[in-house]
């Protein structure tokens, strides 16, 4: 009598996967009917990857240059030939006084100006001392950042140019070697794969889920769902299986893609790489699920995915800029945004060739993330219809 | 009654109509509190958080010295190089094997090596050699490392060499840059990421928006039925902007008000200048959202639609990234980009108090742009509510 009423272990695990898999199913076939979404969610790594490999980049070669030489003579055209022959600097425009810098800054057209005073020449004969003047417009604190080093460094060897021969072949006394590991040639798409490897798969998990269940809410369906014999938790991760699925097929492309069109290494272990991927898109997933509880509105979703999950995972994983060097509260903040360990394990595992031996911390991390997020949505979720 | 009044009364003048459309446009977007809250919060935050968290002078490094010398010169070298704060002791080690297992786990990200002998080297006038072991992932940091390191013991070669000159004789004059940088004179991020970010938070927020509310109606079916009504779809287009023209407005403020307060963003030029441009634009993000709702059927594809196009609109400003660091190829992409005519017109207005004159050909493209894709949108608009 008891063994019909209550069903053994085995066919209510049965029964739960049979539903999971229907709920799934219903999930995919809402996808397949819909092919563009799954169109964008696989291009848009593609794309990214593609400007972030070719657009992500500080250095500048030929940067414009305004002249303003009123000594004219030999040596000051040497100095000024030490600035563009090497390609660093590209002379735009000659002006003939100083203040006329500021209009061509207004209108964007050169970046710095090179004000060489009359009597140059003879101080350089005479050996003395002198200097020449840069006004570098500050606007763009990453181009004027540019401009004074290279200024700097073309005139340190202009004034090596000036000694007598047999010395300039001295060798210094104090030699720096430097050795760089992991990425050489200084390549961004290295750099940036990772990054936006993480980024990509916070978006599709996040952001996909939230819209999709507010979505059922917003056109009553879920209430249906409720009043069909699926549980809550079958509903829940029929749901969200396809999206996890099609983050770790994000995850694969990019990487992939990173690999074979940047030349992205691969040094480390796999495992590492799809357990604390697997781990983080099941956190990611579980914060969107949260947010479409709460929200029940796919617009108001999107805003609040955005601000909570894109924003952070951007800003505050190191993916772009270093954590070290933010102030001490939005440190302490970036160890709550699992993005942040994600980044660390990719990098570690992609161009360091490390193992779960290091990143088992980046592992735990996501671990306890999604284990505390799952069980926020969990108790969110509302059991019964109000 | 006359007829013409009747007449009149059974479709009201255009100005009626744009009126009433207006009218309840802003009224229903308004009564919305939770995405009102969304949409002016959510900029403000994101103000603050790019503002503390985006800096482009790296430093801070974490770094370890490996001295093999342990001298009182190598100690006085170790300390004048930690000096300035561009690299920062994370441990004191030994070993190299040591130094070279926390570059692996990512606790350093710079190992300096002072090699044995080097007191005894320098004192005798024979050549020695520092050696510097970076981590690369991050191209940007490697390279303020690899040269904060080289400036330093470069200095130090070139005194010990002059030094040397002067006692053999000769004299060396120094030729010197005297930079002096204009707008933003100890080039501080925020004066120029904030007006990248107004740029960012605008797009975000009116792009997306229009385009998941106007597939949202059109998900409901609430758009067939202003078809029964004798508003023409013009009208309806313009009335269904207008709400997020005002928040547009707000949002810019909001961000000036912040910038300027939090982050000592100057407010130099004419702010008539700025309102002028934020017109523009909002026509261009607003335009491409219309568009971007006109070819996708649900909410989840008009979001990713939205991201398709704004991800790489602001990877492709020079918000993040100098433009003139890109490809030619790139570059030519970045001019059909209204994000970065508006960062530009910022940054020139807000920084160098630029001129209307100053600006024209930014404004002109903007203005060109913002025409171009409504025109196209409200061509598109009618067909489908065909």
């Amino acid at each position: 009598m008891s063994e019909r009423t209550r069903p053994g272990l085995w066919t209510s695990l049965r029964r739960f996967l049979i539903r999971t898999r229907a709920m799934s199913g219903k999930e995919m076939l809402h996808i397949r009917r819909d092919p563009r979404t799954l169109y964008l969610a696989l291009g848009m790594p593609v794309l990214m990857l593609t400007l972030f490999g070719y657009g992500v980049r500080f250095e500048i070669e030929h940067l414009p240059l305004a002249l303003v030489d009123a000594d004219h003579t030999a040596v000051s055209r040497e100095l000024v030939q030490a600035f563009v022959s090497n390609g660093e600097f590209e002379s735009v425009v000659s002006l003939s006084a100083p203040e006329q810098a500021e209009a061509e800054f207004r209108a964007q057209r050169v970046g710095a100006a090179l004000v060489i005073p009359r009597g140059f020449e003879q101080d350089v004969i005479a050996k003395r001392d002198t200097n020449v003047q840069l006004l570098v417009d500050g606007a763009d604190g990453v181009v004027a950042n540019q401009m004074l080093t290279k200024s700097d460094a073309v005139l340190r060897a202009f004034s090596r140019t000036l000694l007598p021969l047999h010395l300039q072949q001295i060798e210094p006394p104090l030699q720096v070697k430097v050795w760089t590991r992991y990425n050489p040639s200084g390549a961004s798409a290295i750099y940036m794969v990772p990054g936006l490897a993480a980024y990509l798969m916070a978006i599709s998990a996040v952001l996909l889920t939230a819209l999709t269940v507010a979505g059922e809410w917003e056109r009553g369906s879920m209430e249906q769902l409720f009043a069909s014999p699926v549980g809550r938790l079958e509903i829940v991760l029929g749901k969200l299986l396809p999206y996890l699925a099609l983050g770790l097929v994000e995850l694969l492309v990019v990487v992939a893609f990173g690999m074979i069109a940047f030349g992205v290494p691969f040094r480390g272990s796999p495992i590492a790489l799809f357990a604390i991927g697997f781990f983080f898109l099941v956190g990611m997933l579980g914060q969107g699920l949260v947010i479409s509880v709460i929200t029940k509105n796919q617009l108001v979703a999107t805003q609040a995915g955005a601000l909570s999950a894109l924003l952070p995972s951007m800003l505050l994983s190191g993916m772009l800029f270093p954590i070290e060097n933010m102030p001490a509260p939005l440190q302490a903040a970036s160890h709550a945004i699992p993005a942040r360990y994600l980044v660390h394990a990719l990098r570690g595992v992609l161009l360091k060739g490390n193992g779960l031996e290091v990143l088992w911390p980046d592992l735990l991390a996501q671990v306890i993330f999604a284990v505390a997020i799952i069980a926020v949505a969990t108790a969110r979720f509302p059991r019964r219809l109000a | 009654m006359s007829p013409i009044q009747k007449r009149s009364r059974r479709t009201p003048s255009g100005w009626v109509q744009l009126k009433s459309v207006f009218r309840k446009e802003v009224l229903q977007t308004v009564r919305d509190k939770r995405i009102m809250v969304l949409l002016t919060v959510a900029p403000l935050i994101q103000t603050i958080v790019f503002g503390f968290a985006v800096d482009f002078d790296v430093d801070r490094v974490p770094s370890v010295v490996v001295d093999h010398d342990a001298t009182l010169e190598s100690r006085a070298h170790e300390r004048s190089l930690l000096a300035d704060g561009t690299l920062v002791a994370s441990a004191k080690l030994s070993e190299l094997a040591q130094a070279e297992r926390q570059l692996d786990e990512g606790e350093a990200a710079a190992i300096v090596v002072l090699p044995k002998g080097l007191e005894r080297n320098l004192l005798a006038g024979r050549p020695a050699e520092v050696q510097v072991v970076l981590d690369g992932t991050d191209p940007n940091r490697a390279t303020v490392a690899a040269g904060a390191v080289s400036r330093y013991f470069g200095e130090v070669g070139r005194e010990l060499a002059s030094d040397r000159m002067r006692q053999a004789g000769f004299n060396v004059p120094s030729v010197t840059v005297v930079p002096r940088v204009l707008y933003n004179p100890s080039l501080r991020t925020p004066p120029f990421i904030i007006p990248g970010v107004m740029g960012m938070l605008l797009l975000i927020v009116t792009t997306i928006v229009t385009a998941m509310g106007l597939a949202r109606e059109r998900e409901t079916g609430t758009l067939e039925q202003v078809l029964v009504t004798p508003i023409r779809p013009v009208y309806l287009l313009i009335g269904k902007m207008a709400p997020f023209l005002v928040i547009g407005f707000i949002d810019v403020g909001l961000v000036l008000t912040g910038g300027a307060y939090l982050f000592d963003v100057p407010l130099r030029g004419n702010l008539a200048v700025v309102a002028l441009a934020a017109v523009l634009y909002l026509m261009s993000t607003l335009g491409m959202g219309l568009l971007i709702s006109t070819i996708s059927k649900t909410q989840q594809q008009s979001f990713l639609g939205g991201f398709l196009f704004t991800l790489p609109a602001i990877l492709l400003s020079g918000v993040m990234t100098p433009i003139a660091a890109m490809p030619p190829w790139l570059q030519l992409v970045t001019a059909l980009n209204p994000v970065r005519y508006f960062v530009e017109v910022m940054r020139a207005v807000l920084l160098k108090s630029a001129t209307l004159s100053d600006t024209r050909p930014q404004l002109l493209a903007l203005l060109a742009f913002g025409v171009a894709i409504i025109s196209l949108s409200a061509v598109r608009f009618r067909k489908t509510l065909q």
